[in-house]
């Protein structure tokens, strides 16, 4: 309850407040998402599994985020930036893929 | 695929596991997963906001780049206006400063039979018309499209073959008027053309298409429109009306010290 009110809370403020991103940080905030996305599914399915630690998730969403930034920021350096958002957004888009799946077969038995 | 394998087998973090089997240690508190799902919250807002707040600026910064480009072209046909206006005066002026002496008319009749030919006024007769484009495959390989180069030796064929006036969309060729590239098109008189491309040439109906066709510039577009299949359609016409060449200026005038 408590995440999914702070997700709708989160929205809430970004709209109301709309915090300007800085031009630098930009490109790495779709792939931030993403990774913040699959951190999320990964921590619904370990809760529905009971293994849910909100440390591990705290970690793993941050690392997450900054690991895909950085492969993002490396291979813009190297030219091939969004080649490489492109595999980012691949991988974890399996995951996140496979963690829906499982959650909607625990939740719905189907 | 041992990569795709792990992906799909391993989707959660290991760790949830591994501080599991550890043993339960503080699990009660509730707020970092808070403070992270707002900021998850937050990250999704902003980057909606800003994407879709985006697609509006550009469609207005496109529109006015319209705007202007549309503006300049109705600048340019104001003074184009202009300049046909004031070439008129021009000839009357000289005409008025020429008197009408033997001498003068002598000059008006040279004046009169070079003016058509050097693109001064607009002439119309019959002559032929070729159509030129890039080829169907021209997006694909950038040889297929039709260069300044080929246009040039165009109208150099037909000037060769013997044509008194010749245009290229509506854009009179004379001995001032350059055919060249500039980025994705080609200019004449440094305006550009859109696809595709019209030249018209005033000249002997009889022999003018076959002498084009025999000459340098009418091998090298066969050559075109076989191996590189370009389109170049040539065709006799009754009637062709071109217009004077802008670019024709009046640099120098003064009066005769006879």
């Amino acid at each position: 309850m408590i995440p999914l009110l702070g997700l709708l809370a989160g929205i809430v403020l970004g709209i109301v407040l709309e915090p300007s991103i800085p031009q630098i940080l930009q490109p790495y905030l779709p792939i931030a998402i993403v990774a913040a996305m699959d951190a999320l599914f990964g921590a619904f399915r370990a809760y529905l599994e009971g293994t849910f630690t909100d440390r591990v998730f705290a970690v793993s969403f941050i690392s997450n985020v900054l690991i895909a930034a950085v492969i993002v920021y490396v291979g813009d350096q190297i030219g091939v930036g969004s080649q490489l958002a492109t595999a980012v957004v691949v991988v974890l888009g399996i995951r996140i893929f496979t963690n829906a799946a499982a959650i909607r077969r625990a939740l719905f038995h189907a | 695929m041992d990569l795709l394998n792990q992906i799909i087998r391993h989707p959660i973090d290991p760790d949830y596991a591994l501080v599991t089997a550890r043993g339960n240690e503080s699990a009660n508190r509730r707020w970092p997963l808070a403070v992270l799902a707002l900021i998850i919250g937050s990250l999704f807002a902003v980057a909606a906001l800003q994407t879709t707040r985006a697609a509006p600026a550009l469609q207005v910064e496109r529109t006015e780049l319209i705007n202007r480009v549309q503006n300049a072209e109705r600048a340019q046909d104001e003074l184009q206006g202009r300049v046909a206006s004031l070439s008129q005066e021009i000839a009357t002026l000289r005409a008025a400063a020429l008197g009408d002496d033997d001498a003068a008319r002598a000059l008006e009749e040279r004046i009169d039979a070079l003016d058509p030919v050097v693109g001064n006024v607009p002439v119309s007769g019959p002559g032929v018309l070729i159509v030129v484009d890039d080829s169907p495959s021209a997006t694909a390989d950038a040889r297929d499209r039709v260069l300044d180069i080929d246009l040039q030796m165009l109208a150099n064929g037909l000037w060769e073959a013997g044509a008194e006036a010749v245009s290229i969309n509506g854009h009179r060729l004379s001995s001032l008027t350059a055919i060249r590239s500039a980025g994705d098109a080609i200019t004449v008189d440094y305006r550009s053309l859109a696809r595709p491309y019209r030249v018209e040439a005033i000249g002997d109906v009889r022999a003018l298409q076959a002498r084009f066709v025999e000459s340098s510039a009418g091998a090298w577009w066969n050559d075109l429109a076989q191996n590189r299949r370009m389109r170049y359609e040539i065709s006799d016409v009754k009637q062709l009306d071109l217009a004077a060449d802008p670019g024709m200026v009046l640099r120098h005038a003064g009066k005769a010290t006879s």
